[in-house]
């Protein structure tokens, strides 16, 4: 009979979470998702659906927004990874958080890191996103409270502020 | 509810905050209730050891039924006060603290309780569980505008508008919040999420077969609210939170027997629905590749 992966022996991972350098001990097949919630108590990202669908475990693994629930934290080793916890400067809430909040972009919350992640990266790649740019860098994001447009009120919001500056 | 010394009030109710935004609506209540800045109100667990059972968080009752409790406590504080001759009619927010003050010095607590009543003119049976459950009742109007794909058979919802009469708007981002959340779960119930029972189990338990909207399906959902008051609700408010689940289903298939001709009589309207139903009558002519409606 083969050991599952996770029943192998543990290894260490380094990584630089939210410009901390980390080094654990964690098996090598174990979900980054896990790692950062159980071993590093980072809870803001959320297990939705556990299979890649909803994003609700979103985090920004080298700049790249990804699911940690398919992410196996061997392939996170070396990687900088930017969770919900480092977006915000210390009391300051990030433009984002701020927008979220004055729009109601966030209802009960559990899409909400993962959403806010991915406008972090979205505005990234383009400071003055369309309404239609929005909606498709926020798709693999799924919420079920809000109806999403309050969310994108949200964005069009932080971005023009953003801009602005 | 409860005063402090400082002129600081807590509403003890066992409503559960899950994101609609009850802690902040009902604090809205009291402070607006009490003249005092939002600020000044908090809010205690719903934990029924130390808040009176309010009743469930169901049935669009919480704002309409627990505020207006809200309200009518804050009263209750408000009337303790100016009996007792601690406070005037018009006071600043500095007189209630050292009116609570002077209160809570000379007796201990200052609390106020408040329990539903129905009014005079509504008949509940609670054995037969027949009457007027309410008071008052929400009213929305819903119109869709839909495109029907000829060739996939997909239905796409382009526009959507939601007249919503709400009695009052309590605090105008929450309630939006609730009319386009609820929107778009019917707007996914209407067209996408067929939930499929074998043995007992749901089969498709899957976010990859069980499909809802995600930012990129939704249309523009334009919420616009009518106030008619009601006498028996938190300042004049109604139910809000279910009602926009409810509607819209209706609406889109109306929409899509508009554009199609066809009546439908169950949701959700799959393509295989639509192919169903009008693949062969289409067959037969030359037909366009898009058909729209409304509704």
């Amino acid at each position: 009979m083969n050991p599952s992966p996770a029943a192998s022996a543990k290894c260490e991972v380094s990584f630089i979470v939210n410009g901390d350098a980390k080094k654990l001990l964690a098996y090598p097949m174990e979900r980054l998702l896990d790692v950062l919630r159980n071993d590093l108590n980072l809870t803001g990202a959320k297990e939705g659906c556990g299979e890649g669908e909803c994003g609700s475990c979103s985090v920004l693994l080298d700049g790249v927004l990804v699911n940690s629930c398919l992410v196996p934290v061997a392939q996170a080793s070396g990687a900088n990874i930017d969770t919900i916890e480092g977006i915000s400067a210390h009391a300051l809430m990030h433009p984002l958080q701020e927008a979220f909040l004055e729009c109601g972009g966030a209802q009960c919350g559990i899409c909400t890191p993962g959403m806010i992640l991915a406008a972090v990266h979205l505005l990234e790649k383009n400071s003055e996103p369309a309404l239609a740019e929005i909606r498709e860098g926020l798709a693999g994001n799924l919420c079920r409270c809000t109806g999403y447009m309050q969310i994108f009120e949200a964005v069009a919001r932080a971005a023009r502020r953003r801009v602005a500056k | 509810m409860e005063a402090g010394p400082a002129g600081n009030v807590r509403v003890l109710v066992s409503s559960a905050e899950f994101g609609q935004g009850t802690n902040t609506v009902l604090c809205q209540i009291a402070a607006e209730a009490l003249g005092l800045p939002y600020e000044s109100v908090a809010i205690a667990q719903p934990d029924t050891t130390v808040v009176p059972n309010s009743g469930p968080t169901v049935a669009s009752r919480t704002a309409m039924i627990v505020g207006k409790l809200v309200q009518s406590a804050a009263k209750g504080i408000m009337k303790t006060l100016t009996k007792t001759g601690l406070l005037g009619d018009h006071y600043t927010p500095e007189q209630f603290r050292a009116a609570c003050q002077e209160y809570i010095a000379a007796h201990g607590v200052l609390k106020s309780y408040a329990r539903y009543e129905a009014p005079g003119d509504v008949y509940w049976d609670d054995e037969k569980y027949r009457g007027e459950a309410y008071a008052a009742f929400a009213w929305a109007i819903y119109v869709a505008e839909v495109t029907v794909d000829l060739t996939t058979y997909a239905v796409t919802v382009d526009d959507f508008v939601a007249l919503q009469e709400v009695g009052k708007v309590l605090n105008p981002v929450l309630a939006a919040g609730q009319i386009t959340g609820g929107v778009a779960q019917a707007i996914g119930f209407a067209l996408y999420e067929k939930v499929v029972w074998q043995n007992g189990h749901m089969i498709n338990n899957q976010m990859t077969n069980y499909i809802m909207p995600t930012s990129a399906d939704l249309p523009p959902i334009r919420v616009f609210f009518e106030e008619l008051g009601n006498l028996h609700g938190a300042h004049g408010a109604k139910g809000i939170g279910e009602l926009p689940m409810d509607g819209p289903a209706p609406a889109i298939v109306n929409a899509v027997e508009d554009a199609t001709g066809v009546r439908f009589h169950s949701i959700p309207l799959l393509p295989e629905d639509l192919f169903e139903a009008l693949g062969p009558a289409l067959l037969e002519q030359d037909a366009p590749f898009l058909t729209r409606g409304t509704a």
